[in-house]
């Protein structure tokens, strides 16, 4: 049942209004602000609004615009919103992220005193409103419209620093969204509209199926890897960890929620509404799709184990955890789908969390790196308690919603014969323990001058092998753990533990007089580290240091935002910094539980059935 | 005086005569030339007007015969002028334009009679381009155009300009020439000038005639020479060399009106000429003339972008990109042509072809318009200077940024609506390698248009070059404060000292770049309108 309504197209028009009224006020913060959070409450109403019709199978549809009238025929290609249960899955999502995250990013810019607020905000409300209108979007030229102009609305706030850095992550990432948006996803629609005289979801599949293969299987993979590019498929993911240079609520809601998710959407809506899954199968597709989601989830948790930079660990995170949605489409069971689907939500508010901490951590502490994090528990315990129940969840422990998804998404590898993909999964989920345990274990159990080696981040890839790991070390930033006793910690976090407060080895009279075991460059390392050592215990220490990616786990010129020697234990009440962004947290990760333990309460697991219900297997 | 067919005889005829009331008044009265060339186009637009309505919405295509000669035994004798779908829209385009550029060379510049004299002469020409519906006619009007462009892109006096103006002059002539020897060999194979009678002459249905004369070789070589002359008007690649220099040495009024006129109406040209007169029958039975039609365009399309990413003046960016987008038009005209395209894949190439002409030519214009406000504010003219002034000329950055994302094809504009129905109908036609082409040039367009934004709005201003001697002597005046360690600030003094000197944009050039880039947004949304427009049209020429 199709009802005609204006609330779709009000959905996207809110925050679209909302610019104009952010641009106004800029010179009244307050006012300016609160505009975000009122389009935003606005946008979640209208959506919520539409909830229960959908989930009775209910769609609503806005009037459709004409935009390109065939010549000689009376086929026209409109721009149309329709919300089904698949787009009010996201636009819901993305909406009901907004609100918490526009109190986030008011408490973050405030907090770092950032410029360009006004084009921040102002930006941030236009995306949401290209995010909506991919979510409503009723046909491929209405998404695309859509995905292009999240890309120019986004372009803003991934360049926001303005220095060097940003504007080259900037041009990387308006090269690679356009280069996805603007020519395979224009290439795929144009070709599906040549093969099926129609680009409305759910009027293509018959047709595809019936046309030439090599055209419906080149249209395919036109599309999966230009909305491959947004959900961070390798090869085309490179974008997703250089834009980490942006603002951290862009981080967070854009670049782990609204953009990244619009390009899982496209897949979602490809795999499930222009070809539909007998299709895909048909063509023998799926399973190349399924093929590089796999490894794109493996190789990606790889390269997160040697990112010290934690919001690039993030980062790979995120295109890893992409890849299970894209997985769970790809395989074409009911089951996969339902935990490919449900990991948008799920995913989504874990991600979100582990962000919001990323950016709180950085703005109370200056603290960007992990080898920095030892000890920050007890700076920041209600931070790092929903940090660790945000990474558990992602690790697919059960009570946090990314259990269920990877449940479904386990049991439908199996159910469509697919057990490699399954098994896949299994060691992704090891390997997630891997890259956010010992942030978690470091920042609660150990302290800035007593934590453990890290051998992943530290080590050459490829390992050290025998006497070369007994003593020496290999290269700048190298730990040993031969060298003194183990409660002494390595040099390694002698050296990156605050120079004026902990004993550091640069001190003790064996490494300004090293011995004959160790080769000559080696003695003259530890000689100028011993001096450097002693110098820097007498000078102030203060330096803020550089947000680079090229990041040395040795550096001698750091402070921890201030604090000297180990952090300040502040208690869990609260204190740790502003309620702006601690509520935000704590709000986002326990929606996180919430979605564990009643996914289907929740509105979100509903939803999803709702969705599952309506596809063509 | 109520016969709309001389509607088309007043357009050209009234700009021709205001050329040289304005060169006469301006020996009583200088200063006189700006209010004649107001009154005239006002004027101009009132008879566009009245022709739009007449062919959109009654009678379809207008026929005037000049002096009344008639057709003797069926051919015609004189010169016949013709307003169809496709003349309309240019005709509308060339009004809004030049009212436009009107606006902006009021404060501009240059001043003085003979500088409107040689504007309207220009759009005189540009009036009977589109308009005739002979093709030696066609040739008497490009020249015209050429001359006058010739003069203006010199008219500021400044060397360079000559420069520039002669080597366009010498190319322009060259192509002029062709073209005209590619008429000539028409006229011995059909004995006719007239557009309509070539046309029927070439099918084979004329009374002298045995057959199709398509494969004749004098046809043939006719159409080679006539295509190649009007690729040197419309500034295909490689044929393009006059362009960059041209629109960057013009003065800046000059450069908006060129270039979103005078390529203009050379790919008018060809397309009128490809589809009215040698029509896709001609490309049926010559299908290596539409291969080499299509393949031209589609390196046109990649060398363009290609050079237009390493220039760092703003002017030569653009004519590089004019180089680009011409390239998109002409393909678009091959792919209709093109015998492996449907009659449906012809029809959406057409469509596309004519939006894209309009649309490139709004965008285009309104893109130089908006760097001579950026030149004007804040002496900005190479891409470096422009860092910054997105704060500091808010208005004119927004509308650039605007424009120079339509000029990529960011939806709902219209420079992706062009590009849109191109791509359409190249992929319809199957014709893979032109249609990755065509869906490739938008990140080609990005490569050069994404640097204006990043320049405007995310580069900080002290990171702007200083202007030269009068900044340092400034500098140095400060007593020695300012020192090389101070560098930075120095550098932003003298760049503030750039924008407080410069004399900045008038109104009447804001408000012609801010209505140009809702035009570009606008006409975005103007699918429908487009498509109906032209469907006469395109149902005559894909039959």
């Amino acid at each position: 049942m199709v009802e005609q309504s204006l609330r779709p197209l009000a959905a996207v028009l809110v925050s679209a209004v909302a610019i104009a009224l952010i641009v106004a006020s800029y010179r009244h913060p307050n006012v300016r602000d609160s505009w975000s959070v009122a389009a935003a409450v606005a946008k979640f109403g209208i959506v919520a609004s539409m909830v229960p019709g959908v989930l009775g199978g209910e769609s609503y549809r806005a009037p459709a615009l004409a935009f390109a009238p065939i010549p000689g025929s009376d086929v026209t290609l409109t721009l149309a919103l329709e919300a089904d249960a698949l787009g009010v899955l996201f636009a819901l999502l993305a909406s009901l992220l907004w609100i918490f995250t526009s109190f986030y990013a008011v408490g973050y810019m405030r907090g770092l005193d950032e410029h360009a607020q006004t084009r921040f905000f102002a930006s941030f409300a236009a995306s949401l409103s290209a995010a909506v209108g991919i979510a409503f979007a009723a046909n491929l030229v209405t998404i695309f419209l859509f995905y292009e102009l999240l890309s120019v609305a986004t372009y803003p706030l991934v360049a926001h620093d303005e220095d060097g850095e940003a504007r080259a992550a900037g041009r990387k990432y308006l090269t690679y969204t356009f280069f996805g948006g603007g020519v395979l996803v224009l290439a795929g629609t144009v070709l599906v509209f040549v093969l099926a005289d129609t680009t409305t979801f759910g009027a293509t599949a018959q047709a595809l199926g019936n046309a030439d293969p090599t055209l419906a299987k080149a249209a395919f993979a036109l599309l999966a890897a230009g909305f491959g590019v947004k959900a961070g498929l390798m090869p085309l993911h490179s974008w997703l960890p250089d834009a980490m240079v942006a603002p951290t609520p862009v981080s967070g809601l854009l670049h782990a929620v609204a953009v990244v998710k619009s390009g899982v959407f496209g897949i979602a809506r490809l795999v499930l509404e222009v070809y539909s899954p007998a299709v895909v199968a048909d063509l023998g597709v799926g399973i190349y799709l399924a093929a590089v989601a796999a490894f794109t989830l493996l190789v990606s948790s790889l390269i997160a184990l040697r990112q010290d930079h934690l919001k690039r660990r993030l980062a790979y995170s995120t295109v890893s955890q992409l890849s299970y949605i894209v997985l769970g489409l790809a395989l074409l069971g009911p089951t996969a789908i339902k935990g490919g689907l449900l990991h948008i939500p799920a995913h989504a508010f874990m991600k979100l969390t582990l962000f919001f901490c990323a950016g709180f951590i950085h703005v109370e502490t200056h603290t960007d790196y992990i080898s920095e994090m030892d000890g920050i528990g007890k700076r920041m315990p209600l931070t790092m308690a929903a940090f660790a129940v945000a990474a558990a969840g992602m690790a697919g422990i059960p009570l946090v919603a990314g259990f269920v998804s990877k449940w479904f998404l386990l049991i439908g590898a199996v159910e469509v014969e697919q057990t490699i993909f399954a098994l896949a999964l299994l060691v992704s989920g090891v390997l997630n323990i891997a890259y956010f345990w010992p942030i978690v274990y470091g920042a609660f159990f150990e302290s800035p001058g007593e934590a453990d080696s890290k051998p992943l981040l530290e080590g050459p890839i490829g390992g050290r092998f025998g006497a070369a790991a007994a003593g020496t070390s290999g290269g700048p930033a190298v730990a040993t753990d031969g060298v003194g006793n183990g409660a002494d910690g390595s040099d390694e976090s002698a050296s990156t533990s605050d120079d004026s407060g902990s004993p550091s080895t640069g001190t003790y009279a064996v490494d300004r007089n090293p011995s004959d075991h160790l080769s000559p460059e080696e003695q003259e390392r530890r000689r100028r580290e011993a001096a450097e050592a002693a110098e820097a215990e007498a000078t102030a220490e203060d330096e803020s240091h550089d947000d680079t990616d090229h990041h040395d786990v040795v550096h001698d010129d750091h402070g921890h935002g201030g604090t000297t020697g180990d952090w300040e234990a502040i208690g869990w009440t609260g204190k740790e910094g502003s309620w702006l962004m601690l509520g935000p947290i704590l709000a986002v990760a326990a929606g996180a539980v919430v979605l564990g333990v009643v996914p289907y309460q929740a509105v979100f697991l509903h939803l999803i059935e709702e969705i599952v219900a309506g596809v063509a297997f | 005086m109520s016969d709309v067919s001389l509607a088309p005889v007043g357009l050209i005829v009234l700009p021709l005569i205001a050329a040289a009331v304005a060169l006469a008044a301006g020996v009583a009265r200088e200063r006189t030339g700006w209010a004649i060339a107001v009154a005239t186009l006002l004027a101009e637009g009132g008879l566009a007007a009245w022709l739009a309505n007449a062919v959109y919405r009654g009678r379809g295509e207008i026929l005037h015969e000049l002096g009344d000669y008639g057709r003797p035994e069926e051919f015609a004798v004189g010169i016949e002028l013709v307003a169809d779908e496709l003349s309309a829209i240019v005709v509308l385009l060339i009004v809004v334009v030049s009212l436009g550029v009107l606006a902006v060379a009021r404060s501009t510049g240059p001043r003085g009679n003979a500088f409107f004299g040689a504007f309207l002469l220009l759009n005189g020409g540009l009036m009977g381009v589109v308009l005739t519906g002979d093709v030696f006619n066609l040739f008497v009007f490009l020249e015209i155009v050429g001359l006058a462009t010739y003069a203006l892109v010199a008219s500021d006096r400044r060397p360079d300009a000559a420069v520039a103006a002669l080597k366009y002059l010498i190319v322009g002539t060259t192509g002029a020439s062709l073209y005209l020897l590619g008429v000539g060999y028409l006229f011995m194979a059909t004995g006719t000038l007239n557009m309509a009678d070539l046309a029927a002459a070439l099918a084979g249905n004329a009374a002298f005639v045995d057959g199709p004369l398509y494969t004749n070789t004098l046809v043939v070589a006719g159409f080679a020479f006539i295509a190649v002359g009007l690729f040197v008007k419309a500034a295909i690649y490689p044929l393009h060399a006059w362009q960059p220099d041209a629109y960057a040495e013009a003065p800046d009024a000059v450069t908006a009106y060129i270039s979103a006129l005078v390529s203009t109406a050379g790919a008018y040209a060809f397309a009128r000429i490809a589809f009215d007169v040698f029509t896709p029958a001609f490309f049926e039975a010559v299908p290596a003339a539409a291969w080499a039609v299509v393949t031209l365009a589609s390196v046109s399309v990649v060398a363009g972008s290609t050079l237009a990413v390493t220039q760092t003046r703003i002017k030569r960016v653009f004519a590089y990109s004019s180089v680009s987008q011409f390239g998109l038009v002409v393909a678009a005209v091959g792919i209709a042509v093109h015998p492996a395209a449907s009659p449906d894949a012809a029809r959406l190439a057409i469509v596309g072809a004519v939006v894209h002409l309009i649309g490139h030519g709004v965008i285009k214009g309104g893109l130089f318009v908006a760097a001579a406000g950026l030149a004007r504010t804040a002496g900005a003219r190479t891409l470096d200077e422009l860092s910054g002034l997105g704060r500091e000329a808010p208005f004119q950055s927004g509308a650039m940024a605007v424009l120079a994302l339509s000029l990529v094809g960011v939806p709902p504009t219209v420079g992706f609506l062009g590009k849109f129905y191109i791509a359409l109908g190249a992929v319809e036609a199957g014709i893979w390698p032109v249609a990755a082409v065509i869906l490739l040039s938008t990140v080609l367009t990005l490569a050069y248009a994404a640097r204006f934004l990043e320049r405007l709005y995310f580069t900080p201003r002290s990171a702007a070059p200083s202007a030269g001697a009068d900044a340092a002597a400034g500098v140095a005046a400060d007593g020695g404060e300012n020192t090389a360690a101070d560098g930075g600030d120095a550098g932003v003094d003298a760049v503030e000292q750039d924008v407080a000197d410069a004399p900045g944009a008038s109104l009447g050039l804001k408000l012609a770049l801010v209505g140009a880039a809702l035009l570009a947004v606008v006409l975005g949304f103007a699918g429908v309108e487009f498509a109906d427009a032209l469907e006469p049209f395109v149902t005559e020429v894909v039959r």
